[in-house]
């Protein structure tokens, strides 16, 4: 029972933390930090890091990814018939039945095989 | 002349909980329905009955508060409790699901190889597109902050910016990823290894979906002057759960990206 009392005791303070409102947060900071400063220009600090860090790093990755691209061949992977894989247990409840929400007649095989280009 | 002694708000009666449930009641009964008899009558009636109960709901909750100024100290602190609670459950759904990940990862039975990815799977790369998609949620968790210091600081612009840029970031990350779901070279129906990795990503792409919608309705209240430096508790929840959103990515590409590959 009283581990029980300390544990809520516990679990008080940070979720305290976040029901303050930003009236009391402000009201605290500008009570006790006359002057200071430091909180009053954050949103510039995250504008600059979203443009110094944040964006740059999007762009590398967006880079990273076509450069990637380009090297790796674009081959369909060998079918081979496994019965632990396109599984058909039961249909889907659109078109034909036998196809996923994302198919992509290149990439995924249906259960007997690539699809033919008969159209 | 009515007033009450008390902070509190007594909300006034509402239909929306009533239409809210039945709406409910009917996706689910409908998506059943829709599975083993292919109408989807029921299923459309749920979702136009639930859209409609949250546009209204939502919208008497933004009347309430911003116009009618029952959102007092006691009451907000109330809502962020909900919030709190509200994310705190969702961490539970996604435990279920990196549960049944792990699961079938640590231990891989005989029928898929005896190995993971099971034989037969080509994974993809999680230094691709994956990647990117770190980088862009990461980004988007930046610039909701950026919004939120501009909201407490008054700047009008900025956080119209910072927020509008938000959302494109939320809309990018979506796009990558339906991009790569329709170039993935395995299926939902790919025995456990699909099952678990489209369930998992497909829940969290559904969630990056409707906080992307959430932060677009915090910037047309932007926009029409309902927050105020002091008081925009709607902003603060949908950072909080848009944060949510972001980490959730993080471990699913740490689990099941990057470890799972």
């Amino acid at each position: 029972m009283a581990a029980l009392a300390r544990l809520s005791q516990a679990l008080r303070s940070p979720l305290r933390a976040l029901t303050r409102s930003p009236l009391n947060r402000d009201r605290r900071q500008l009570s006790a930090a006359a002057g200071h400063g430091h909180g009053e220009h954050s949103a510039k600090t995250w504008k600059i890091l979203t443009f110094v860090v944040a964006l740059p790093g999007v762009a590398v990755c967006m880079l990273n990814m076509y450069l990637k691209e380009q090297q790796h061949s674009h081959e369909q992977p060998e079918f081979i018939p496994y019965t632990h894989l396109r599984i058909r247990s039961k249909r889907f409840p659109w078109g034909d039945g036998n196809k996923s929400l994302f198919h992509n007649p290149h990439a995924n095989a249906l259960p007997d095989g690539y699809e033919g280009h008969d159209e | 002349m009515a007033h009450q002694a008390h902070a509190y708000h007594m909300v006034d009666p509402s239909p929306w909980p009533l239409t809210g449930a039945v709406g409910a009641l009917l996706l689910t009964s409908g998506l059943a329905v829709w599975f083993h008899f292919h109408s989807t009558i029921l299923l459309s009636l749920g979702l136009i009955l639930l859209l409609l109960t949250m546009y209204q709901w939502w919208r008497d909750i933004i009347r309430e508060g911003t116009f009618q100024g029952h959102h007092t100290p006691p009451v907000q602190k109330g809502l962020r409790f909900g919030m709190i609670l509200f994310i705190t459950s969702e961490v539970f759904f996604f435990l279920g699901f990196f549960w049944a990940f792990y699961h079938s990862s640590l231990a891989p039975t005989p029928e898929l190889g005896g190995c993971w990815p099971p034989t037969g799977i080509t994974t993809l790369d999680p230094f691709e597109v994956p990647l990117l998609n770190t980088a862009v949620l990461l980004a988007s968790g930046v610039t909701v902050t950026w919004a939120h210091h501009s909201i407490m600081e008054g700047e009008r612009e900025q956080a119209i910016h910072s927020l509008t840029l938000t959302i494109l970031l939320g809309f990018y990350f979506t796009f990558l990823q339906a991009m790569e779901y329709y170039e993935a070279p395995f299926t939902i129906a790919d025995g456990v290894y699909g099952s678990t990795f489209f369930v998992a990503t497909g829940f969290h792409g559904l969630h990056v979906i409707i906080g992307s919608t959430f932060l677009a309705v915090c910037l047309l209240r932007q926009v029409q002057y309902h927050f105020t430096s002091g008081h925009h508790f709607g902003f603060e929840a949908a950072a909080w759960y848009w944060h949510f959103v972001d980490v959730v990515w993080l471990f699913l590409y740490i689990s099941i990206y990057w470890w799972g590959s």
